[in-house]
């Protein structure tokens, strides 16, 4: 029998689609005579979510009430659901307008950028779905049977997941952190001062973290082989935490703490709030991509009005 | 005040210092509030941040942690490493709009119960005054 695969898109920007799309010829391994895309948003023409598919993936993270009612279609619909992505699974980028009343982000969004023009002033509203509360990842809202994480995940992971979901496979992922693939060398574990990205010029083959760049790669999931760190870009952490890892920002703020200044801690004078003061932007650094997964995953002092 | 609501306080002590000094406050009979939930830890360098986090996610409208005085660990250096997290936690949770005030950390010896008994009173009269958290309310808007 000819098993059915749909994708959809919800709060994300299709770049995980595009991942997918990335396999080519490769696509082919997939959807072949016994395996029929039936819905798919950037290459079917379809409007209606069909009645029932075998596999189901969503991409982006639950940030309206069109997408909380699309995600509840597709569970209905589908026998497996793969978040596909860092926004289905954790919140994605996006989730960092929790820290923000939606107000705010409509204004900023449609009034106030420099380069929107708006001659009313007032972001739009008729026949549009109203923002949730909160930007969520996908199982706030629904069963979620696999995840793919990644911003995006590589066109490997997704044909992975999609093949286990078809023949009934536990999908697995890594279990370790991104500095067990980073080829960078670790030397003491002693971080001297926070850098920002562009200052200086990073060691070509030290770790960027010792080195005092902010690399999230202690704290965040392997399996994209540290590819960013091996060519002088720090970790953003967005394949979300590691296994076992609640909350990505505290494990970070754990493994940096406990790294800065180790061997000086004792002398007099030591001051932590230095290293608290060196931070630019801890949310920023920290929970990038999983702010709205986190143990705290939204402003608490926000209004309590949708 | 507002009605029926009263601080929940969740306090990590450590075991040789902290736990010690809120021991030393009990058995002298020195008098600080019940909002005060003592967890014990063996050391303040074993509390994550993640624990902090997760008693205000839970319900707690403040967090203390206690350890030993600098020098005195009886793992030599585990409060340095616990003072640099907390002052790292203290700017996350202003960000985060819980606010650092809600958070506490100080180092008390296993013999100042008098010491324990009156930072706990102190960090619930500043809890008190500054109201209910209401995470619980808004962890399930949609």
């Amino acid at each position: 029998m000819t098993k059915k695969v749909m994708t959809i898109w919800l709060g994300g920007c299709s770049g995980c689609h595009i991942s997918l799309l990335d396999l080519h010829e490769r696509l082919l391994s997939v959807f072949s005579d016994d395996v029929e895309l039936v819905y798919s948003p950037p290459l079917l023409d379809f409007k209606e979510i069909p009645e029932h598919v075998d596999v189901a993936l969503i991409e982006g993270g639950i940030r309206n009430e069109d997408n909380v009612e699309e995600a509840e279609e597709v569970r209905e619909a589908a026998d497996v659901v793969i978040a596909v992505g860092t926004c289905a699974c954790f919140g994605g980028i996006p989730g960092l307008g929790n820290l923000f009343e939606n107000e705010e982000l409509l204004e900023r969004a449609y009034v106030s950028t420099p380069t929107t023009v708006n001659e009313e002033g007032e972001p739009p509203s008729e026949d549009l779905p109203e923002l949730t509360w909160r930007v969520h990842p996908l199982s706030d809202v629904i069963d979620v049977d696999i995840m793919v994480p990644g911003c995006p995940p590589s066109p490997d992971d997704i044909l992975e997941a999609v093949r286990c979901a078809l023949e009934g496979e536990e999908f697995e992922l890594p279990r370790k952190s991104v500095c067990d693939e980073c080829p960078r060398e670790k030397k003491g574990k002693v971080i001297r001062s926070i850098k920002r990205p562009f200052e200086g010029e990073p060691d070509p083959e030290r770790c960027l973290l010792e080195q005092g760049y902010p690399c999230l790669g202690p704290a965040t999931r392997a399996g994209c082989g540290g590819r960013c760190p091996e060519v002088g870009v720090p970790c953003a952490g967005c394949r979300g935490p590691a296994e076992g890892a609640p909350d990505q920002g505290a494990g970070m703020i754990s493994a940096l703490a406990s790294a800065y200044r180790v061997e000086e801690e004792e002398e007099p004078g030591f001051d932590p709030v230095e290293l608290a003061e060196s931070v630019p932007d801890p949310v920023g650094w920290f929970y990038r991509f999983t702010l709205a997964s986190a143990l705290i995953p939204f402003r608490a002092d926000r209004g309590e009005e949708p | 005040m507002p009605d029926g609501w009263y601080p929940k306080i969740v306090a990590f002590c450590c075991n040789w210092c902290s736990y010690g000094g809120a021991d030393t406050a009990g058995v002298s009979r020195m008098q600080y509030p019940p909002s005060v939930r003592i967890i014990r830890v063996m050391c303040s360098g074993r509390v994550e941040p993640a624990f902090v986090l997760k008693a205000f996610r839970e319900g707690a409208d403040g967090v203390f942690v206690g350890g030993c005085h600098l020098g005195d660990c009886h793992y030599q250096a585990g409060n340095y490493k616990w003072w640099r997290r907390a002052e790292l936690i203290k700017r996350l949770l202003d960000e985060i709009g819980i606010g650092s005030e809600r958070f506490e950390y100080d180092w008390i010896s296993a013999s100042e119960g008098e010491k324990f008994a009156e930072v706990m009173r102190k960090f619930h009269e500043r809890i008190e005054k500054l109201g209910p958290l209401k995470l619980n309310e808004k962890l399930e808007l949609l």
